[in-house]
């Protein structure tokens, strides 16, 4: 096949505007519909989330300005069988509903952050995080879309903080949060804070049963000044994101419309490509090309096309992905965007699978030429 | 006999009456002859040219080449023979807009079993053989119309084909560029003994041939043989 690949090179190069549109809508196609996965890939991220964290949050509230649990409920959920570590956190959110650039603070006691999160600093300190009152580090997507670095001030309503680091995580979402102090977030001038939390993150010991230990800490607080309710975090998330689960369900098909798309018109293109070519594929056959020698060129066209298109749309929507920071937020929770391995290969497999597909008919009609009446043909 | 045609008949509907271009034709041709076939336009030279070819099929009668009886070739091995053995010379060119004379020439040669170097080695001699070894890297829309056809000739006896077969390949030139065309098609049956079938309905044309047939209603009648008998043509190879 190789010894055929400048014919067929120079082929696709024959009708230069219709190979590059086409290839450009291939790219366009492949480029939609990675931001797509990419945003099932986020939610399905963060809502299988192990299981062994729980959020305890106020019972019937949602938008995170309206849980207000006591912040000594940690000293009762320590004591539970099964409970590792509990971190009283705080909220404070610019936006509480779906949007995408929202700023969102998580007010933790300093000390026990880096026992619950696998922050990397990239510039910063921690020192410089722990010893200062007023300080916070900041997701390195937060840092990148806000250009934030280590010194700057940064205002949010009543909350100023200090950027003391930035940092990044393996987990992309939490890139999107700033992590200050517990006491400095509940002293925020206005709100009257002290003493009360968001939430509280419990981590399990690994034995530990989720929903079991879930059911016992509301049960613990059901008689209660306050009432909790307490998921594993990947519930948690699902939840906050509600609203955008189904709004992703729907891109779904968004997505499947534009490889739809692709697949047309690189059929078409295929078509026009076969239609120009009646006679020249007969004068190929004249010359000893068998049929199904005739139905692999045409084929090769239709991937190379399908897939150069493709991959580039891919490789445009990975460089977009990995540098852009794109997050989507509500009530505190980030989906962030991100690319992966498995999104690129599904990518380019689609690409190829499409360029088979679109190829297969016209490769057989050409294939199926018949030799004279097609030399006859003027 | 390196050609034999036994009782080929071949016809088409046309709405309704039934035309019959080759009505019962029998004939042999020898290896190393150059044979001209006249008639008027319309009558069945194309069809029985492409019968030889290997590029149709009659509705019945057998013609074998070399030994293979090629009326009863699948449709692969039948495309497999055409790269072996036959080349085909077309009125207009027929040269592929986006592939330069040297790759025109080289491309059925991709069909067999030759390495680079030999499917050079062999396009070299083949555009020798027209006298276009300066026009190589030309492509086809940068060439005369003479040149095309000299380009169309030489991917036909590129891979050395048992027969070539020519369909009026003067049609489409002036009578100076023709002269050419047919003092080259009488060199390479003189020079390298190449079993030549020639369409033409020109007189002048056909006269260059060792042979002269002529095709009327749908049989083949048998011109005086110039002086140089075919056979002799054939013991030079
Ligand atoms: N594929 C075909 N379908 C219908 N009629 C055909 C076909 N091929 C040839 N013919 C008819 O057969 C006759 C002989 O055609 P052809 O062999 O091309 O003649 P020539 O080459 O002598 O001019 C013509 O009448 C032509 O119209
Ligand atoms: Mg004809």
């Amino acid at each position: 096949m190789l010894k055929f690949l400048p014919y067929i090179l120079k082929t696709l190069w024959r009708h230069r505007a219709r190979t590059l549109l086409t290839f450009s809508g291939a790219a366009v196609s492949l480029f939609v519909f990675c931001f797509v996965v990419s945003l099932q890939e986020g939610l399905d991220r963060l809502t299988s989330q192990s299981d062994s964290t729980l959020v305890v949050f106020q019972a019937n509230k949602f938008c995170p300005a309206t849980s207000h649990l006591q912040q000594d409920y940690d000293q009762v959920i320590r004591k539970l069988p099964g409970v590792s570590e509990v971190v009283p956190i705080q909220v404070f959110t610019n936006n509480c509903r779906a949007s995408l650039d929202v700023v969102v603070f998580y007010g933790v006691p300093p000390q026990k952050l880096r026992a619950v999160r696998d922050f990397e600093l990239t510039s910063g300190s921690w020192a410089e995080f722990e010893n200062n009152q007023d300080a916070g580090i900041v997701g390195q997507a937060v840092a990148r879309r806000r250009n934030l670095k280590p010194g700057h001030r940064f205002s949010i309503g009543e909350v100023t903080v200090t950027v003391a680091g930035i940092f990044t995580s393996e987990n992309k979402a939490e890139e999107n949060y700033i992590y200050t102090h517990l006491e400095f977030l509940q002293r925020t001038p206005g709100l009257n804070l002290v003493g009360t939390v968001t939430q509280h993150e419990v981590v399990l010991e690994s034995t530990a049963d989720p929903s079991r230990v879930a059911e016992q800490i509301d049960e613990r607080f059901r008689g209660g000044p306050i009432q909790t309710d307490t998921r594993t975090k990947g519930t948690f998330q699902a939840a906050s994101l509600a609203d955008l689960v189904e709004l992703i369900g729907l891109t779904h098909y968004l997505g499947y419309a534009c490889l739809g798309l692709m697949a047309v018109l690189i059929l078409t293109t295929n078509f026009m490509s076969v239609q120009d070519r009646i006679r020249e594929h007969a004068v190929l056959q004249t010359m000893g090309f068998s049929g199904s020698l005739v139905f692999l060129l045409i084929m090769t066209e239709s991937v190379l096309l399908s897939f150069a298109g493709g991959a580039t749309g891919i490789l445009a929507a990975v460089a977009v992905l990995a540098n852009a920071g794109i997050a989507v937020s509500a009530e505190a929770v980030s989906l962030a965007l991100t690319p992966s391995f498995p999104l690129a290969a599904i990518g380019v497999g689609l690409s190829i699978a499409i360029g088979v597909l679109a190829g297969m008919l016209p490769a057989l009609a050409a294939a199926r030429t018949e030799i004279v009446p097609a030399l006859r043909a003027a | 006999m390196l050609i034999e045609i036994r009782n080929l008949t071949k016809q088409f509907r046309k709405g309704e009456e039934t035309i019959k271009p080759l009505d019962d034709v029998t004939l042999d041709i020898d290896r190393g002859e150059f044979v001209s076939l006249m008639g008027p336009s319309g009558t069945g030279k194309s069809t029985l040219l492409n019968q030889i070819a290997g590029i149709d099929r009659p509705d019945s009668g057998t013609i074998t080449v070399a030994g293979t009886e090629i009326t009863s070739l699948s449709r692969s091995r039948l495309a497999r023979w055409r790269a072996e053995n036959v080349g085909y010379i077309f009125q207009t060119h027929n040269l592929i807009p986006v592939l330069t004379a040297y790759e025109n020439v080289e491309l059925p040669l991709l069909l067999l079993p030759f390495d680079r170097a030999e499917r050079r080695r062999r396009v070299q001699i083949a555009l020798e053989a027209v006298d276009l070894v300066d026009r190589a890297s030309h492509y086809p829309r940068q060439l005369s119309g003479g040149q095309e056809q000299r380009v169309g000739i030489a991917r036909a006896i590129v891979a050395d084909p048992t027969v070539v077969v020519a369909d009026e390949p003067t049609g489409d030139l002036d009578t100076a560029t023709s002269n050419q065309i047919l003092d080259l098609l009488q060199r390479l049956n003189r020079d390298l003994g190449t079993t030549l079938l020639m369409v033409t309905h020109d007189e002048q044309a056909a006269e260059i041939a060792g042979r002269k047939l002529r095709l009327n209603d749908g049989r083949i009648l048998e011109a005086e043989h110039s002086l140089e008998p075919a056979g002799s043509q054939a013991d030079r190879k």
